[in-house]
C-alpha cells in the first residue's frame, strides 16, 4: 500500500484562460492603442533615425554616391579635428551665458509674477509668455534689424546715452552672447510660467509663520522659496543646458556660425559638414559624440542636485 | 459613458493612425512625380521632366515659362518647374533630395558646388549631345569649366563679373573720384563712411560668395589658391597676404561687419542710397534700372593693386542633368534645347531678364546692340577682358580660404599666418582629395 504524503500537494494555480472579452484584457488593448501612435512616432521618427545615424557613423557617406565602410575612422578623424573642439568650447560657452540668464530670469520674472494681486497677474504672465509663441524665424529677423550695427533699433537707443555704435552680430566678442540673449528672450516665458506653477504649490502658510519669526524677503527666499523649487529647478537646469548644446536655427539665420568661427557651435558644425562638405558619415558619429557629452553633462547635473528638499 | 469615451478614444485613434499614413503615402507620391519617376499618365503618355532652381521673382517667371515654350516642340514631354529659397536649396534640399532618390531632372548649380555632382556622377555626360557647331558657339573657357576628365557634364548659359558700383552723387559731394588703387578704395572707404552710410559694402559673411568677390583682389596680386594641374595648394606668399590685409583693412576703414540683408549680391542697400560704394555683379543693372533708377549709380573695373593686374571673376550657375533619372534622355533634350540650341531663350535670360553675359558668341552677337547699353557698356568695353572663370573648388577648400579670410577681417588675424595655416589645410585636403579640381 502506498504510503500517502502528509504534506498535501500544491495545487497547480489554473493558467487563466485569455478571455479576449474580460475586463482587464480589454483595459489592456485599450491602453496599448493610446499608447501606440506616440511609440510608433517615436520608434519611426527618433529611435530609428538614431540607429542609422549610428551605422552612417561609421561608413563615408557624400549622400550621392553609395556608402563605404570605414569602422572608426570617423571617430578617430574627430580627435584631431581642432574646428570640431573649437565648436565644443563655444557651445560650451554659449551654455555658460544662456542658462544662467534663463534660470535667473525666469525665476525672478515668476516671483514678480507671483506677487502680483488679481486679475492683472495673467496679464503679465501672458505678455511674458508672447516671445515663446513667436516663431524662431520671425523672432530673428526681428532681431537682426534691432541689432543692426548702422540702422538697429539698439544703437539708436545707445547712441541717445552717448554709447558708441556696438558691432553686435558683427563683432567677434559680442555675436556669441547676442545669441544667447535673443534664445533667452524667447524661452524665458515659458520657464517662468513653469516656475510660476511650482511656486503657486508653496503652501501660503509657511511664508506666513517666516514673516511672524521676523523673516525679511531674502530670508524667505533663500530659506523656504528657493529650496521648495528645488525639483523644478533641477528640471529647468538639466533642460536648459541640453537646449543650450543644441541650438541651430538662431546662428543659422543671424550669423552662419560667424564672424570668424565666434558662433559656430557644434551643431552648426554637425550641420555644415553635413550639408556643405556633404560628409554625412563624418557629421553622424559628430553627433553621437554630442549626444554623449550632453548626456554626461545632464547625468552631471541631476547628481549634483540630488538630495531632499529640505525647509 | 465610460464605454463611449472608449469608442470615441478608439476612433480617434484610429484617425490619427490613418492620416499619417496617409500623410506619407501622399507625400511618397507627390515626391515621385516630383522626381519625374511616375509612369507616364494613361492618357497622355507624357513624360515629366522636373525642373529645379532657387530663382525668385522675374527670375523665376522665366524660368517656369520654359516648360510652357517646350510644350509647342515637344508636346510629349511636361516641365514641372519648381524653385526654393536659395539658402534652402543649396543647403539641404538638393543633397536630401538626391540621397532619398528623388532629385530633380534638371537643376542649376553653381560653379563652387558643381564638382560635387560631376564627381559623384550624378551630373550627366551631355557631350554625345553638343554638336560640333555648338561646341564652336560656346567659348573655350565656359565649356572647359563643366568638363570633367574630358566629358561635358552641363550647360553654361551666363557668365556673371564683378565691378565696383558707386554713388555718384556720395563720391561728388565728397568731392572724390571713383577708386581705381586699393589704397584710393580704402582712402575713399574711409572718407564716405558716415553715421548711418557705409563707404564700401565688401560681403562678410563666411561662404561660396564671399570667396567669389574676394578672388579677384587675390589674382591680381598674380596669386592663386591652388595650382590645378600638380594639385598643391598655392596659398602662401606676399601676393596672398596682401589680398587678405585688404580686406582687413576695409573692414577697419569702415566697410560693415554685418548687414540687414543675408548677402551682399543684392544691390538694394546701395540702391537705397545707404552705402557709397558696393562690390557686385551683373545681376545688379537690371534690378537697379528697375527698382532704384532715380539713385545716380556709376560702375568702374575693380580697383587694382599698385604694380598689380585687373581681374574680375566670371561666375555664372551652369544646367545640369540628373544622370541617374529615368528620364534622364528627355531632361537632357530639355536643358540642350533650352540653352545650347535656342538662341532667344538665352538672349532673353541675359539681356531681358537679367544682365549678364552669355558664353555663347551667337547669343552676344544677337544682343550686342543690348551690351551698350548704360551699365552694361562699362562691363562690356572696361571689364570683360580681364574675366577669369569663378573656380571650382570643393567645400573644404572654400572653408579654409573662408577661416582666413573671416580671421583678417574680424579677428585681427595675421595674414602670412592666416594664409600659412590656410594652404596647410588645403594641402592636406588635397593629399587624399580624388576628385577633379
Amino acid at each position: 500500500m502506498k504510503a500517502q504524503s502528509v504534506i498535501p500537494e500544491r495545487e497547480e494555480p489554473k493558467k487563466k484562460k485569455f478571455n479576449f472579452y474580460s475586463k482587464n484584457t480589454r483595459e489592456n488593448i485599450f491602453a496599448y492603442c493610446m499608447l501606440a501612435p506616440d511609440v510608433i512616432g517615436l520608434a519611426v521618427f527618433f529611435f530609428l533615425p538614431v540607429i542609422i545615424a549610428l551605422y552612417t557613423s561609421f561608413h563615408s557617406w557624400n549622400v550621392l554616391e553609395p556608402m563605404q565602410f570605414i569602422g572608426l575612422d570617423n571617430y578617430k578623424a574627430m580627435l584631431s579635428d581642432t574646428q570640431w573642439w573649437g565648436s565644443v568650447r563655444t557651445t560650451l560657452l554659449y551654455s555658460v551665458m544662456f542658462v544662467p540668464m534663463v534660470f535667473c530670469f525666469s525665476l525672478l520674472m515668476a516671483i514678480f509674477v507671483n506677487s502680483i494681486p488679481g486679475k492683472a497677474q495673467q496679464l503679465f504672465r501672458t505678455l511674458f509668455f508672447i516671445p515663446y509663441a513667436i516663431s524662431t524665424v520671425v523672432a530673428s529677423l526681428i532681431w537682426r534689424f534691432i541689432l543692426d550695427p548702422q540702422r538697429g533699433f539698439l544703437n539708436e537707443i545707445f547712441g541717445l546715452f552717448g554709447i558708441s555704435p556696438q558691432g553686435f552680430l558683427g563683432s567677434t566678442k559680442q555675436a556669441l552672447f547676442c545669441i544667447a540673449l535673443v534664445s533667452a528672450w524667447m524661452l524665458i516665458g515659458y520657464y517662468c510660467i513653469i516656475f510660476l506653477s511650482a511656486l503657486k504649490d508653496i503652501p501660503i502658510s509657511y511664508y506666513e509663520a517666516a514673516k511672524l519669526d521676523g523673516a525679511n524677503a531674502f530670508h524667505i527666499f533663500t530659506n523656504i522659496t528657493f529650496p521648495l523649487l528645488k525639483e523644478v529647478s533641477t528640471f529647468v537646469l538639466v533642460v536648459t543646458t541640453i537646449a543650450s548644446f543644441q541650438v541651430f536655427d538662431l546662428i543659422k539665420i543671424l550669423t552662419n556660425g560667424g564672424p570668424s568661427e565666434a558662433t559656430n557651435v557644434s551643431v552648426y558644425y554637425i550641420y555644415q559638414n553635413a550639408f556643405e562638405f556633404m560628409k554625412v558619415g563624418y557629421s553622424s558619429a559628430l553627433a553621437f559624440v554630442l549626444f554623449l557629452i550632453i548626456f554626461v553633462m545632464s547625468l552631471f547635473q541631476l547628481k549634483l542636485t540630488k538630495g531632499e528638499t529640505n525647509v | 459613458m465610460k464605454k463611449a469615451n472608449r469608442i470615441i478614444s478608439f476612433l480617434l485613434t484610429g484617425a490619427l493612425l490613418i492620416s499619417a499614413a496617409g500623410c506619407a503615402s501622399g507625400g511618397s507620391s507627390a515626391s515621385n512625380s516630383a522626381a519625374g519617376q511616375s509612369k507616364p499618365a494613361a492618357n497622355a503618355e507624357k513624360t515629366k521632366i522636373t525642373f529645379w532652381t532657387f530663382h525668385t521673382n522675374a527670375e523665376k517667371d522665366f524660368m517656369a515659362s520654359l516648360g510652357e515654350k517646350y510644350k509647342k516642340v515637344n508636346p510629349n514631354v511636361e516641365i514641372v518647374y519648381q524653385n526654393f529659397p536659395e539658402a534652402d536649396y543649396m543647403g539641404s534640399k538638393l543633397t536630401t533630395a538626391f540621397a532619398a532618390g528623388s532629385g530633380p531632372d534638371v537643376f542649376v548649380m553653381s560653379p563652387g558646388d558643381f564638382l560635387k555632382y560631376a564627381n559623384s556622377g550624378v551630373a550627366m555626360d551631355l557631350t554625345s549631345y553638343y554638336t560640333d557647331e555648338m561646341k564652336k558657339d560656346f567659348l573655350p573657357s565656359s565649356l572647359q569649366a563643366v568638363t570633367v576628365d574630358n566629358k561635358i557634364m552641363g550647360i553654361p548659359f551666363e557668365t556673371e563679373l564683378l565691378g565696383l558700383y558707386y554713388n555718384k552723387d556720395m563720391f561728388k559731394a565728397a568731392n572724390l573720384n571713383p577708386p581705381k588703387t586699393w589704397s584710393e578704395l580704402e582712402a575713399d572707404t574711409k572718407a564716405l563712411t558716415k553715421n548711418k552710410i557705409a563707404g564700401l559694402l565688401v560681403e562678410p559673411s563666411k561662404g561660396y560668395y564671399q570667396n567669389f568677390t574676394w578672388y579677384p583682389f587675390l589674382w591680381q596680386t598674380g596669386s592663386n589658391v591652388i595650382d590645378t594641374e600638380k594639385k598643391t595648394g598655392t596659398f602662401e606668399g606676399a601676393g596672398t597676404e596682401k589680398a587678405l590685409k585688404l580686406w582687413g583693412d576695409l573692414i577697419k576703414a569702415g566697410a560693415p561687419q554685418k548687414l540687414s540683408i543675408p548677402l551682399t549680391n543684392d544691390i538694394a542697400l546701395l540702391g537705397e542710397g545707404q552705402a557709397a560704394m558696393q562690390v557686385c555683379g551683373t545681376w545688379a543693372v537690371a534690378s537697379l534700372e528697375q527698382k532704384y533708377p532715380k539713385t545716380n549709380i556709376g560702375l568702374v573695373p575693380l580697383p587694382v593693386p599698385d604694380g598689380g593686374k585687373a581681374a574680375t571673376c566670371a561666375g555664372g550657375w551652369k544646367m545640369l542633368v540628373n544622370g541617374k533619372s529615368k528620364n534622364a534622355d528627355a531632361a537632357a533634350k530639355f536643358a540642350m534645347w533650352a540653352f545650347a540650341e535656342n538662341v532667344d531663350i538665352p538672349l532673353e535670360w541675359c539681356t531681358k531678364v537679367k544682365f549678364a553675359y552669355s558664353p555663347r558668341t551667337s547669343v552676344v552677337q544677337a544682343g550686342k546692340d543690348i551690351y551698350s547699353k548704360g551699365l552694361r557698356n562699362v562691363f562690356t568695353n572696361e571689364i570683360y577682358s580681364s574675366a577669369i572663370g569663378e573656380p571650382r573648388y570643393p567645400a573644404e577648400v572654400v572653408n579654409a580660404v573662408g577661416d582666413a579670410l573671416q580671421s583678417v577681417m574680424f579677428s585681427n588675424g595675421d595674414p602670412k599666418a592666416e594664409a600659412k595655416t590656410a594652404n596647410d589645410k588645403i594641402n592636406e585636403f588635397l593629399k587624399t582629395y580624388k576628385g577633379s579640381l
